[in-house]
């Protein structure tokens, strides 16, 4: 409704990925390099760092730069951002149908003449 | 903390779904509710044609007189069950998706889905219902705060 900026799309497109999730999950706990990212996944180190590079498009994670150790780090604001739509969204459909209510209370009395 | 992406919320009425479903998809009965609250929708302001590829368009008005206008699409017009449009121009596209029960003892419930990455959807691990929480992230979240 409100102009929306683009890049929550993108936020949400890589937040689909149910492997994506569980990387921000775990570094919502604090950073970790892409090895102990990969540990609990039976996937390679390659296929851990195509999902990394998506969630650093989509500005969810950083990457440090401290030489051979680049530690992935979340990135509070799109992820804030996109859970501020969640609520913002939510809160248009809970008025819409909280009126709704009454206008169908309205309708429905039966001995009172509706008026459009 | 719900699923990002989505909304979902379901409410019940003490209505059939035939009447809800109408409700939803008439301008003289939108004009009373669409807009939240606060905001007004008149009904020259509200465009349903109702079938598959059907316009769904409404101008929200707001009290300093600024419109915002929804353009949606509809993709399902199935009464009394189901009804879904699209906003292609919206972030990419949002879906919404209401799902009318009855209930059997003269009420029915709406079921809403919005979600602005419909392809999330059509997954294998999302029609099995995979959900992830987020309670980490919020907790993280909190922290600096």
């Amino acid at each position: 409704m409100m102009p929306e900026p683009d890049h929550l799309s993108a936020t949400f497109a890589a937040l689909a990925d149910p492997t994506r999730r569980a990387i921000l999950a775990r570094l919502a706990e604090g950073e970790a390099t892409v090895n102990e990212l990969a540990e609990p996944f039976d996937m390679s180190l390659q296929a851990v760092s195509k999902h990394l590079k998506v969630l650093e498009a989509a500005g969810l994670i950083t990457r440090g730069q401290k030489a051979q150790y680049r530690p992935c780090r979340l990135e509070p604001a799109p992820l804030a951002s996109a859970i501020e739509w969640v609520e913002r969204h939510k809160a248009i459909w809970e008025d819409r149908f909280d009126q709704l209510e009454q206008h169908l209370k309205k309708i429905q009395q039966p001995t009172k003449e509706t008026t459009q | 903390m719900s699923d990002l992406g989505e909304v979902k919320i379901n409410r019940t009425y003490k209505a059939s779904r035939a009447l809800l479903f109408e409700v939803m998809t008439t301008p003289e009965h939108l004009q009373h509710f669409w807009g939240p609250i606060g905001m007004t929708t008149p009904i020259e302001n509200i465009v349903v044609e109702p079938r598959v590829g059907g316009r769904f368009e409404t101008g929200m008005v707001s009290p300093d007189g600024e419109v915002y206008w929804m353009k949606g699409v509809f993709t399902e017009f199935d009464p009394p069950n189901r009804l879904a449009w699209t906003e292609p121009d919206v972030e990419g596209g949002m879906l919404n998706t209401i799902t009318f029960t009855d209930l059997g003892d003269g009420t029915c419930e709406a079921f809403t889905h919005q979600t602005n990455v419909p392809e999330m959807y059509r997954t294998p691990e999302a029609q099995a219902g995979m959900a992830t929480s987020f309670d980490k992230c919020d907790a993280y979240l909190e922290t600096l705060v």
